[in-house]
């Protein structure tokens, strides 16, 4: 499927890298993606390792009660959550070979910790980085895990929806005739449909997951890659090298996957990124207002959410978190589709005469 | 049909005239209530200017028709129009008159003669007339008002309503009522002044008509604010019940569509009064200079008025719900107490009983309080005994102690998280589920849910019938969204509903409550019994601030405005020299607060 590097891509590629603020921002967000995928070692109440009477545990993705490390709770109960913060305290005090690795920011994003005198939301402090919100979570957990819900749920949205709007688009283009215009007349109409109210409809019939909120919106998604890969197919498959390549008996899979598809890739290269922005708001949007991944989902259209609240006018932290995350990711999105653009600009090789 | 209807209306009069010259009113034996005190203070003063706002400015000036049901209804309704034959005395409960001066209701318990005040006149003189409540229930039922809420009130409350003499009315409800006085009330509809005809909701959009009440609106800016003056030869100003009521002779209504933009007006001294809302803002923005120099004051007043349901109902259709004991360990793990100190500033009171604030409640209810150690054996006792991979419990088939809640309100969200977390670490899962607030009403109803968040007012007297009997449990789109009743609680609604014993109601009411405790399906939350305001100096109130069964603050006007303090505020403000701060915050003239605080205490004290 993934047609071969050709020169001419690996040019681009190279002028892509030449772009510097693209390609830093590009690194940039290639780190906080894999620092985000990495959340449950970075922000956990679990502790990474513990190494308990010779033998070693690892909480992070598992359930391990108190009885496991012979702790237990205010009401005598073994079969609770372990307590990793305690423990290691209790290993520090004791001394001993025992020990526990604890993440650096030792909270997760659900977690309410109320052990201030003021109710919460409390400023941010040594404790907590960021502060915490009005339920006394971690802003900073909440901001890490829902940059990694954000830009997962982006990237295969966009992933989805190009694909197939790709895919249909390619095909009006290449069949042409009644399939064509059948179908150009489908996607006017489905094109009509009101998202927002669709998945306020569906919100009501299924529970709002991951999943189902991808195929929604992705559903909504593909029909405007269509259009860019419609016109450039029509255009393509009737340039001289189709034809000779056609002339030459080149099947229908060869003309289109070794011929079409890799001169049509500009439109797709060039608007994915921007697609990328435009799923990250679209999620945040949604779960701004109540639509999205249901609560408690660390999510940043939640936090936003807080921050407006006029009960929380004052609690300044609770704003600055979300919309300065906001942005930065979008900015660096953006630079980095920019330059891309840039970079498969064709432009730059035309000769008018 | 324009030319017709005029010959219709006296028709359609001297037939109902002639029927009711038949009545024989000699007959009736008339009732009064002359024996109360009056609602407001002897104390007040009239005059000045009340200052207050109002979220938008009204749509129309009309009480019927499209658009009227706003916000501004209620100020329309209280200063100028809708005064009911017969009131309950806030304080007394009791019936006073208020339009009619007396009253007799009949033994079916839905006919009733008012005798209607001969003195009692419209805004421009004209009396008012047992015409004018005929003419009410004429416009309530006309199709030219365009308002089907008010078409269906008339058709389902009211059979007929009689002139039967100028100031002698007869109102025959559709139904048997106990309180046929409350059910079947009306108000009267200046004859003289308002037609019913094509283009009604236009022709009376804006029109100011003649009014029963103490208060005309005579200046309106639209988008900006809206003054009621005062009738200063009102009709009822020295009735009995209504001295020490409507005092200010000016009432400016500004429009202010924020309410922390609003809270910023009063405390510029451009507002004289302001209801807090929320816990956050008692709590902490209770700081500002005016307080402090003791020019404003602010009270918590406790007021005695029901607080209808409001907790998590469980559906006990669910198979996970119709274990009680599962029921009581979700009772068991509601940490109320830390979410009153951690969210809400301990502003609230814990509700126990289903009739919370009548007498019907069983005062003897000690809530189910946090214990995990109880949550636990009831867990156990339900069949959860081992904990699974993920850290909840599972029953001996595999069932996880896991349900959704879904709810309608956004702003219960940040509590739910919390409830969830401890729900969790105690190993059971409780995933929430936001809906519309429309949708998540009708699955209440309709039982389309496992547990949610059920929410209701209510009135005077408890209606336990739509909430608990079984003949609503069979069918859905009711108020008995658990889906609760036996033979036994059944036997227990028909003694309430018509015994004529009021110590056995009492007792029969005491027993459902304590039964639907002790079912756990519903599991109450909190109730705030008071109002939160301030006001400046020069606004005075009664000792008493509101009448015991007062709700929101445009009730009853029984505050007035103190010129002389206006002015001594006017000098302290100038000079910046404080009154003196009001350390006296909370207010409890109905011994409501003792009432709730003593029954906490005993709830919390050691067996």
């Amino acid at each position: 499927m993934i047609p071969r590097l050709d020169p001419i891509t690996r040019l681009r590629l190279r002028r892509f890298r030449r772009i510097r603020r693209g390609y830093v921002s590009f690194l940039i967000l290639l780190g906080l993606t894999v620092l985000s995928l990495l959340s449950n070692y970075v922000a956990n109440r679990r502790a990474i390792v513990v190494h308990y009477q010779g033998e070693y545990f690892f909480p992070t993705f598992r359930f391990h009660d108190m009885a496991t490390f012979g702790q237990q709770d205010e009401y005598g109960f073994d079969d609770v959550e372990a307590d990793y913060a305690a423990l290691r305290a209790r290993f520090q005090e004791a001394g001993g070979g025992d020990w526990v690795w604890m993440p650096v920011v030792p909270f997760d994003p659900y977690e309410p910790d109320f052990s201030y005198e003021d109710p919460p939301p409390n400023p941010p402090d040594s404790r907590h980085w960021f502060g915490t919100d009005s339920q006394g979570r971690d802003v900073f957990a909440r901001l890490l895990y829902g940059f990694r819900i954000s830009i997962l749920f982006a990237v295969a949205l966009v992933f989805t929806s190009q694909a197939a709007g790709t895919a249909i688009g390619a095909l009006q283009g290449f069949v042409g005739g009644r399939f064509d215009i059948l179908s150009q007349r489908f996607i006017e109409i489905w094109s009509t449909l009101p998202f927002l109210y669709v998945v306020i409809l569906l919100a009501t019939f299924f529970k709002p997951s991951f999943g189902l909120l991808l195929v929604i919106m992705a559903l909504f998604e593909w029909i405007r890659m269509t259009y860019y890969m419609r016109t450039e197919v029509y255009r393509e498959k009737t340039r001289d090298y189709c034809l000779a390549a056609r002339s030459f008996g080149a099947s229908r899979r060869r003309l289109i996957f070794r011929h079409l598809l890799p001169n049509c890739l500009t439109p797709l290269v060039t608007i994915t990124p921007f697609a990328l922005v435009g799923a990250i708001s679209a999620l945040t949007a949604l779960d701004y207002l109540g639509y999205g991944l249901p609560a408690p989902t660390p999510s940043w259209g939640e936090m936003i959410d807080q921050a407006l609240d006029s009960q929380n006018r004052d609690k300044i932290w609770l704003s600055v978190a979300p919309f300065s995350a906001l942005s930065a990711t979008l900015v660096l999105v953006t630079l980095v589709g920019e330059s891309i653009r840039e970079a498969f600009d064709p432009k730059q090789y035309a000769h008018y005469r | 049909m324009g030319r017709r209807f005029p010959l219709i209306i006296p028709l359609l009069l001297l037939a109902l005239g002639a029927r009711g010259g038949a009545e024989d009113l000699s007959a009736i034996e008339w009732e009064t209530n002359t024996d109360d005190p009056p609602i407001g203070d002897a104390a007040a003063r009239k005059g000045g200017e009340f200052r207050t706002f109002m979220t938008a400015y009204p749509l129309t000036l009309r009480i019927v028709g499209p658009n009227a049901n706003d916000a501004f209804a209620a100020w329309k309704r209280a200063f100028t129009m809708a005064l009911t034959m017969v009131s309950r005395h806030p304080t007394t409960d009791r019936h006073i008159p208020v339009m009619a001066t007396h009253w007799s209701v009949q033994e079916d318990g839905r006919t009733i003669y008012y005798r209607l005040d001969p003195d009692a006149r419209w805004s421009d003189g004209r009396p008012i007339t047992a015409e004018d409540y005929v003419h009410t229930w004429e416009m309530m039922r006309s199709e030219h008002i365009v308002d089907p809420f008010f078409n269906q009130y008339a058709e389902d409350y009211f059979e007929e309503v009689v002139a039967l003499e100028p100031h002698v009315l007869k109102v025959v409800g559709r139904f048997e009522s106990w309180r046929p006085l409350d059910m079947f009330a009306l108000w009267a509809t200046p004859r003289h002044a308002v037609t019913l005809e094509e283009g009604f909701p236009d022709r009376y959009n804006d029109a100011v008509l003649p009014v029963q009440g103490a208060y005309v609106l005579t200046e309106r800016v639209p988008g900006q604010y809206v003054v009621f003056e005062r009738l200063k030869d009102w009709w009822g100003r020295d009735k009995h019940y209504m001295r020490g009521l409507y005092n200010v002779d000016r009432i400016h209504v500004r429009v202010i569509d924020d309410t922390d933009r609003a809270f910023d007006f009063f405390k510029k001294g451009e507002l004289d009064y302001y209801s807090v809302n929320t816990a956050r803002m008692w709590a902490e923005e209770m700081d500002f200079e005016a307080l402090q120099q003791g020019w404003a004051h602010r009270k918590r007043l406790f007021i005695d008025y029901p607080q209808g349901v409001y907790g998590f109902a469980m559906n006990l259709e669910r198979p996970i719900f119709r274990n009680k004991d599962f029921r009581k360990a979700i009772q068991y793990l509601f940490h109320f107490d830390e979410i009153n100190s951690k969210l809400m500033h301990n502003a609230y009171y814990r509700q126990v009983s289903a009739f919370t604030g009548t007498e019907y409640e069983n005062r003897d209810l000690v809530p189910y309080g946090f214990d995990p150690r109880k949550a636990r054996e009831h867990l156990k006792a339900a069949g959860f005994t081992r904990r699974g991979e993920d850290g909840i419990l599972v029953d001996g088939e595999g069932t996880r102690a896991a349900f959704t809640l879904s709810y309608g309100s956004k702003g219960l969200e940040r509590h739910m998280t919390v409830v969830k977390q401890t729900f969790q670490r105690f190993g059971v899962d409780m995933s929430l589920r936001l809906l519309e607030p429309g949708t998540a009403f009708r699955n209440g109803l309709e039982r389309e849910y496992e547990m949610t968040i059920m929410g209701r007012t209510a009135g005077l007297f408890p209606s336990p019938h739509q909430y608990f009997s079984t003949v609503f449990k069979e069918s859905t789109n009711n108020n008995n969204v658990w889906a609760f009743g036996t033979a036994h609680t059944d036997s227990l609604i028909d003694v309430y509903r018509f015994d004529t014993d009021k110590e056995r109601r009492l007792a029969a009411m005491h027993d459902l409550d304590a039964i639907v405790q002790d079912e756990a399906f519903y599991v109450p939350f909190w109730h705030a019994p008071f109002m939160r305001l301030l006001h400046w100096d020069h606004l005075r109130f009664p000792e008493f601030y509101f009448p015991k069964r007062t709700q929101q603050m445009t009730d009853w006007q029984v505050f007035w405005v103190d010129e002389d303090r206006r002015e001594r505020l006017r000098e302290a403000m100038a000079e910046g020299r404080s009154l003196g701060e009001d350390k006296v915050v909370d207010i409890d003239p109905y011994r409501v607060k003792d009432r709730i605080e003593a029954a906490l205490r005993a709830a919390a004290a050691p067996e």
